[in-house]
């Protein structure tokens, strides 16, 4: 599905990926965790094309072609979905539009039959009701006025519409309420299978109890430092990145 | 200088050459007040950049040119209309086409409803001239330029509506002026009497139908008797190579509504004067503009808001979208009279630039006399926003897109106000097109 090799990217000189390593296989779910400024965000940028990243060197293979020769809206099209850590507000583009948008780009970019408006909406409303969103969100402008649980479900929203291949949910859980939590983890469950698979950016272990991930990553100081399974997560909840960060630079 | 003083010259001995077969002619104060606003327009000339309402538009693309009245004797040349081209589609309207600056009652309808009377200046100034004298006479001169007094000299065609007391206008009055282009000039000089408690829709559309040079000097003065409601459009649409000086004037008594909406997407050179007098206890008045420019393109945005009675509110917003060379200018006027406490009056204008080479003037001007008064202005100048676009095209959106979908997101509001459908759905396909042809 994915797979970074010595992966480093810079932002105005400033070089904040310093080699990063890392396979997802179809169906794996890998969750990223580390401190604040370790460079989290910066690679799920990065993955989804933002411009203001230099990649100086490394590569990305998504299903057998070069990741980062792709226009963000290619990535899009060919199932690399990104949810923001701080989800967009635009106004005047109303969440419907965007989603329609959205979705039939994708259709048509796969060759497919784009929906037309009947149908769109019966399916829109079959994938709001999964996230529990209510009608009138889709109504309103994009994120416009969302508090900030909302606006994550709003990206959860979009990601069950158009069914990614590869999922990088940068920070989704943050902020959300216990039963927020529980309804993202559900709709990100409910589109698990053998083939797609998932980047899960987190701080807390606790997602982790509702989306059980395959492997577990330390990111820090932009490399990698200590890959493992789920039993990682739980470590780190009990012993914060310390360890692992005097363990790294001694090694 | 002396380029100023010989074109003033050449429109005097212009207008001297017609004056003779100019409507109403014959009627003795009509010839009297030609020749008063002629001799004013002598003395003021053409408006130069030294002078503070005009800094940041020069008028040389109109002064460096001698354009001319056509001669409304001959017929319309028939390739000129193309109803699939001027018409728009599925508009329902009472509809009246000048050539030029005059009435084609062949291509026109002009007889609508049951208490509202259309009718052409010039037949007015032929026919009944009595029955306008009064608003002849009650003109404003003392904030006048020499675009206005010179429309006011030849004061030759244009329209004179009168909506009746209580009448609800069925469908909206289109009036439609079309440049031939040919260095012509046209004046539309329109009068609209809004009787009390009427309600209804007037447009004007400006559209070019041949290449080349063209000058439209308009003023329309519409007077709102108590409780009248006039939803007004200014709708600009002419050529690279039109200019345009465009003047709509209210005057509104108590508990009236003048709602105005000018939308500008062609032209070389347009200024625009809207004003509004309110003089009635309760009046309300709003101006929601939007021009999206490109090329060389220069629109000047003039405004004037007088509140001139206790009790009165003012709405104004104002967006563009400027890309590559253009340039805008918005001025806006709020005026609030000494006894015109509880005024309310909002004012904003808005500029998406899309270009490092466009650029916008924009400037509030509020004069307070009175001291119970809620006035707001505000302007912003911004780009297309990094962050919003690529998270537009991460959903899968080309950036082409995206871009338009965001410049269109920010003249929303605006587009909004737009009650006449088929009008609304011309001019967002006329954006979008402008918007793709921009990239
Ligand atoms: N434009 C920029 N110029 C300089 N430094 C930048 C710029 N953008 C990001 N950075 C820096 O890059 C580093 C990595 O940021 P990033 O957002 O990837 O961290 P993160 O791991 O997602 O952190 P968090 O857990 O707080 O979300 C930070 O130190 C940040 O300050
Ligand atoms: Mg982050």
């Amino acid at each position: 599905m994915l797979s970074i090799k010595d992966l480093h990217a810079t932002v105005d000189g400033k070089e904040i990926l310093k080699g990063i390593n890392l396979e997802v296989n179809p169906g794996e779910i890998h969750a990223i965790m580390g401190p604040n400024g370790s460079g989290k965000s910066t690679l799920a940028s990065v993955l989804a094309g933002r411009d203001n990243y230099e990649v100086t060197s490394g590569s990305v293979t998504y299903r057998d072609q070069d990741l980062l020769d792709m226009e963000p809206e290619i990535r899009a099209r060919e199932g690399v979905f990104l949810a923001f850590q701080y989800p967009v507000e635009i106004p005047g583009v109303t969440n419907v539009y965007l989603l329609k948008a959205a979705i039939n780009a994708v259709l048509k970019h796969r060759g497919e039959e784009e929906l037309d408006a009947m149908s769109f909406l019966k399916l829109i409303k079959q994938k709001a009701a999964l996230v529990e969103m209510k009608q009138e969100f889709l109504y309103r402008s994009v994120n416009g006025g969302f508090s900030g649980g909302e606006k994550k479900r709003n990206e959860i929203l979009q990601m069950a519409l158009l069914e990614p291949h590869l999922s990088i949910l940068d920070e989704t859980d943050s902020g959300l309420d216990i039963d927020a939590l529980k309804i993202v983890a559900h709709g990100v469950n409910a589109l698990r299978n053998d083939q797609r698979s998932m980047i899960l950016v987190t701080h807390y272990q606790r997602l982790l109890d509702y989306i059980v991930p395959d492997y577990v990553h330390v990111l820090a100081g932009g490399v990698i430092i200590r890959s493992g399974d789920k039993s990682l997560a739980l470590e780190l909840e009990e012993k914060g990145y310390g360890w692992i960060e005097s363990q790294a630079d001694a090694a | 200088m002396t380029g100023m003083t010989e074109i003033t010259e050449y429109y005097a001995r212009q207008y001297h050459r017609l004056a003779e077969n100019l409507p109403g002619q014959g009627t003795e104060w009509i010839k009297a007040y030609r020749h008063s606003r002629l001799s004013r327009f002598k003395t003021t000339g053409f408006p130069t950049t030294r002078e503070e309402d005009w800094r940041y538009t020069s008028v040389r693309p109109i002064t460096s040119r001698e354009f001319s009245a056509i001669d409304a004797s001959q017929p319309v040349e028939p390739d000129l209309w193309n109803s699939d081209q001027h018409l728009i589609e599925g508009l329902d309207s009472y509809r009246l086409v000048f050539v030029d600056g005059v009435l084609r009652t062949g291509l026109s309808d002009i007889s609508p409803e049951d208490g509202v009377r259309v009718d052409s200046m010039a037949n007015v100034l032929n026919e009944r001239p009595d029955s306008i004298q009064h608003h002849f006479d009650l003109e404003q001169t003392e904030e006048s330029h020499g675009f206005t007094e010179l429309n006011r000299a030849f004061s030759k065609d244009g329209v004179v509506v009168e909506l009746g007391s209580n009448v609800a206008l069925e469908k909206p009055i289109e009036l439609l002026f079309l440049s031939a282009g040919g260095e012509s000039l046209a004046q539309p000089r329109n009068l609209i009497i809004a009787r009390e408690g009427c309600k209804g829709q007037i447009m004007e559309r400006y559209l070019s139908v041949r290449e080349g040079a063209s000058l439209t000097n308009s003023l329309s003065e519409v007077v709102l008797e108590h409780g009248a409601e006039v939803d007004y459009y200014l709708i600009q649409g002419q050529s690279s190579e039109a200019c345009q000086v465009s003047g709509i004037w209210a005057t509104q008594a108590s508990e009236s509504r003048f709602s105005c909406r000018t939308i500008t997407l062609g032209g070389a050179l347009v200024r625009n004067e809207l004003k509004s007098r309110m003089l009635g206890v309760g009046a309300h008045c709003d101006m929601f503009g939007l021009y999206s420019l490109s090329g060389k393109q220069h629109v000047d945005n003039h405004t004037t808001m007088v509140h001139g009675a206790p009790g009165c509110t003012s709405n104004e917003l104002y967006k563009g979208v400027l890309n590559q060379r253009s340039r805008g200018v918005f001025h806006g006027r709020i005026k609030v009279e000494r006894d015109a406490q509880k005024t309310d009056a909002q004012q904003s204008n808005n500029t998406l630039l899309l270009s490092r080479n466009a650029e916008i003037d924009t400037k509030p001007q509020l004069e307070i006399y009175a001291d119970d008064v809620k006035c707001s202005h505000g302007a912003t100048v911004g780009q297309i926003d990094d962050v919003s676009l690529f998270y537009l095209r991460t959903r899968g959106i080309s950036e082409s897109d995206a871009r338009s979908l965001l410049t269109f997101a920010f003249v929303n509001d605006v587009l909004n106000e737009i009650e006449i459908e088929p009008l609304k759905t011309l001019l967002e396909s006329m954006l979008s097109n402008q918007l793709i042809d921009d990239q």
